[in-house]
């Protein structure tokens, strides 16, 4: 923003916000630089990247995604790598270290100058013990304090959370949910899951596992899921169940071929997307019924498939969910796309940071 | 550029059989070094070539490259039988080899060194805006992280080097692109670069063959893991449905050895009761 912006936006005079910006870069707080607005010369005011770093640390079925943001949650560095599925916490937290180093590196700081560091996985996290929550969702995590870990390999504090709250706290923060007092997250991929966000919070239940509807009971006789029960959600509509459809095709082997040959106008893809939508569609009238959400965000690499998906799940939610006068919760496609979780990190990270400078001993009392 | 496969279809399925190999072998003197291999790789897909030292993948790179043809077994490449009798026959065909070593020139620039060979000219010149261009849309298209395109090879990272060679294969667009120890001797960062450029070529449609000793990094990108032991196929994998376990034991040969034949052979002469129930019923 530039201060004639800020002054527009607080309604305060513009010598007030110059001087306040002036005292504020002065102590280190505010970094200003030159800009043009409309063909004038403007002061583009930006939070200094001298009040800290944090780092986002999103580990998907799939992915590791790494981002360093500065206090305004702009990213600055940024890197990814495919992970085998069966990946796990040893090997994989000393690769977040090395990639983290030479992320920094390229910055020109070092590992400790960051505040903190904000830690997804794709899986419940008992935040009492910091394990996972339930044996058999993620068998290369379990019985480790993923967060103590991490933090004992870069000596700073760690937050962890489960991808689906974190792609939740990303779209109520700055996303598709934003304003809305009750909204669920929903992450649609290799695995599913949801995140209840309750006043721009996510509510995790006694032991982490709230907002688990991958695990919802679709049929009683369906096929043996991962966490031991039959016929959940996931068995059905993740990733896996439906790339298991296609075996006899060679090209189709990750989430996101299913998702380019339906956007190519495949038609058996189309399909299946449109099933795997009915049937995440019966378990989110569920969740409104018991939850009662505004809004329903779906993000995650299938959420990429947008209405083919969307549609058939607002349909099914039509049929199966409580009528209110306002209508059924609005189902939207998550803002941040696959990168919700990775955003999410951040701001986890920077809204538990600990400040390193004192702003309310420098500001005009 | 785009990817220029005349079998490609608009629908993007089925992805088509690009490369198949059926019963090469190939013999070095008293040296059984291939023996009836198989070998299926299709459009846009990562076929990772596994095995332990002298199973015979570098054998079996050579004979779709050209340097050895193969003693017996035929070759389709996009449909048609061929036979690839030199390394000019294996690029004409549109197989691309990345080798360990990268051959890269240190003393030439990137652009230099993409069209090294195979030079754009106009009017009897080099012409050296179309290649420069060309190269600049070719790396960022493999979202590649080179600084300049007019430095030397040498002040480049192991990772860049590697983006350099593999962006050097695909100048004449191939459908196969073998890349052999990509990540060997590389950096977790470079690793990383590496890993997301195969990830690029299977978006931009080519099939890619990737030998690798690092099962992280084979379980990561491949798509589907071909077993090489001792100059014989010993499996092929879909790396959606195994674990690295699974594949260690098949290139060690715990899975096919002397005791496991015998016991093999053992149920196949008394049938287990009951081998017919196991279907699903609602399937």
């Amino acid at each position: 923003m530039t201060q004639v912006e800020l002054a527009g936006t607080t309604g305060l005079s513009p010598a007030t916000v110059s001087n306040i910006v002036k005292e504020l870069s002065g102590s280190g707080v505010l970094h200003t630089s030159v800009t043009s607005r409309s063909g004038r010369r403007a002061t583009l005011v930006t939070l200094s990247h001298e009040i800290g770093l944090v780092a986002g640390v999103h580990f998907s079925s799939r992915h590791l995604r790494i981002a360093i943001a500065d206090a305004s949650t702009a990213v600055v560095a940024e890197t990814h790598v495919p992970l085998s599925l069966d990946h796990r916490h040893d090997a994989e937290l000393d690769r977040v270290v090395l990639l983290l180093g030479d992320m920094c590196d390229s910055l020109g700081t070092e590992i400790p100058d960051l505040l903190a560091v904000g830690l997804g996985i794709p899986a419940p996290v008992d935040r009492r013990t910091g394990m996972v929550s339930t044996p058999g969702l993620l068998r290369g995590w379990e019985g480790i304090d993923v967060g103590g870990s991490l933090e004992a390999r870069v000596g700073l504090p760690v937050f962890v959370d489960s991808e689906a709250n974190l792609g939740g706290l990303a779209e109520v923060r700055s996303g598709a949910a934003r304003e809305a007092p009750a909204a669920a997250f929903i992450h649609v991929g290799h695995h599913i899951s949801a995140a209840l966000m309750i006043d721009g919070t996510p509510f995790h239940g006694v032991t982490g596992k709230a907002g688990q509807i991958g695990h919802v009971t679709i049929d009683e006789n369906g096929p043996i899921c991962r966490c031991g029960n039959r016929g959940c959600l996931e068995t059905l509509a993740a990733g896996p169940a439906l790339l298991d459809l296609f075996r006899e095709d060679a090209g189709m082997h990750r989430v996101t071929d299913l998702v380019h040959a339906a956007e190519d106008g495949d038609a058996s893809s189309q399909r299946v997307i449109a099933d795997a939508g009915r049937h995440i569609g019966i378990a989110a009238a569920n969740l409104s019924n018991l939850f009662d959400p505004e809004r329903i965000v779906v993000g995650g690499e299938l959420g990429l498939a947008g209405e083919t998906l969307l549609a058939p799940l607002r349909h099914a939610l039509e049929r199966s969910a409580l009528a209110s006068a306002d209508g059924i919760p609005e189902v939207v496609t998550a803002s941040w796309a696959d990168r919700a979780a990775l955003q999410g990190a951040i701001a986890l990270a920077l809204e538990n940071a600990p400040m390193p400078i004192e702003i309310a001993d420098k500001t005009p009392a | 550029m785009t990817v220029t496969s005349p079998t490609k279809q608009s629908g993007g399925r089925p992805h088509e059989n690009v490369l198949r190999l059926r019963g090469v072998s190939k013999r070095f003197g008293a040296v059984q070094a291939l023996k009836d291999i198989e070998l299926d790789v299709h459009q846009g897909e990562v076929v990772a070539l596994v095995g332990d030292n002298g199973a015979g993948k570098s054998t079996l790179v050579k004979v779709l490259a050209g340097v050895h043809p193969p003693d017996s077994g035929e070759i389709e490449f996009e449909g048609r039988t061929v036979s690839i009798q030199s390394p000019t026959d294996s690029r004409d065909l549109g197989i691309a080899t990345v080798y360990q070593d990268l051959a890269l020139c240190d003393n030439l620039d990137v652009v230099s060194n993409l069209w090294l060979g195979q030079e754009l000219t106009r009017g009897g010149t080099l012409d050296e805006v179309e290649m420069e261009q060309r190269s600049w849309s070719l790396l960022r298209e493999l979202s590649a992280k080179i600084p300049s395109v007019r430095i030397a090879v040498a002040s480049l990272s192991g990772g860049q080097r590697q983006t350099v060679a593999i962006a050097r294969s695909l100048i004449g667009e191939p459908s196969i692109v073998i890349l052999d120890e990509p990540t060997a001797a590389l950096g977790v960062a470079q690793t990383a670069e590496v890993l997301n450029l195969v990830e690029r070529l299977r978006e931009r449609g080519h099939g890619v063959i990737l030998i690798s000793h690092n099962m992280a990094d084979v379980m990561a990108v491949a798509d589907r893991v071909v077993v090489l032991r001792l100059g014989r196929n010993n499996g092929t994998f879909r790396v959606s449905d195994v674990t690295s376990e699974t594949i260690i034991s098949a290139i060690t040969g715990a899975t096919d050895n002397a005791v496991t034949r015998r016991a093999a052979a053992k149920t196949a002469a008394t049938p287990v009761p009951g081998d017919d129930l196991d279907e699903e019923p609602e399937a």
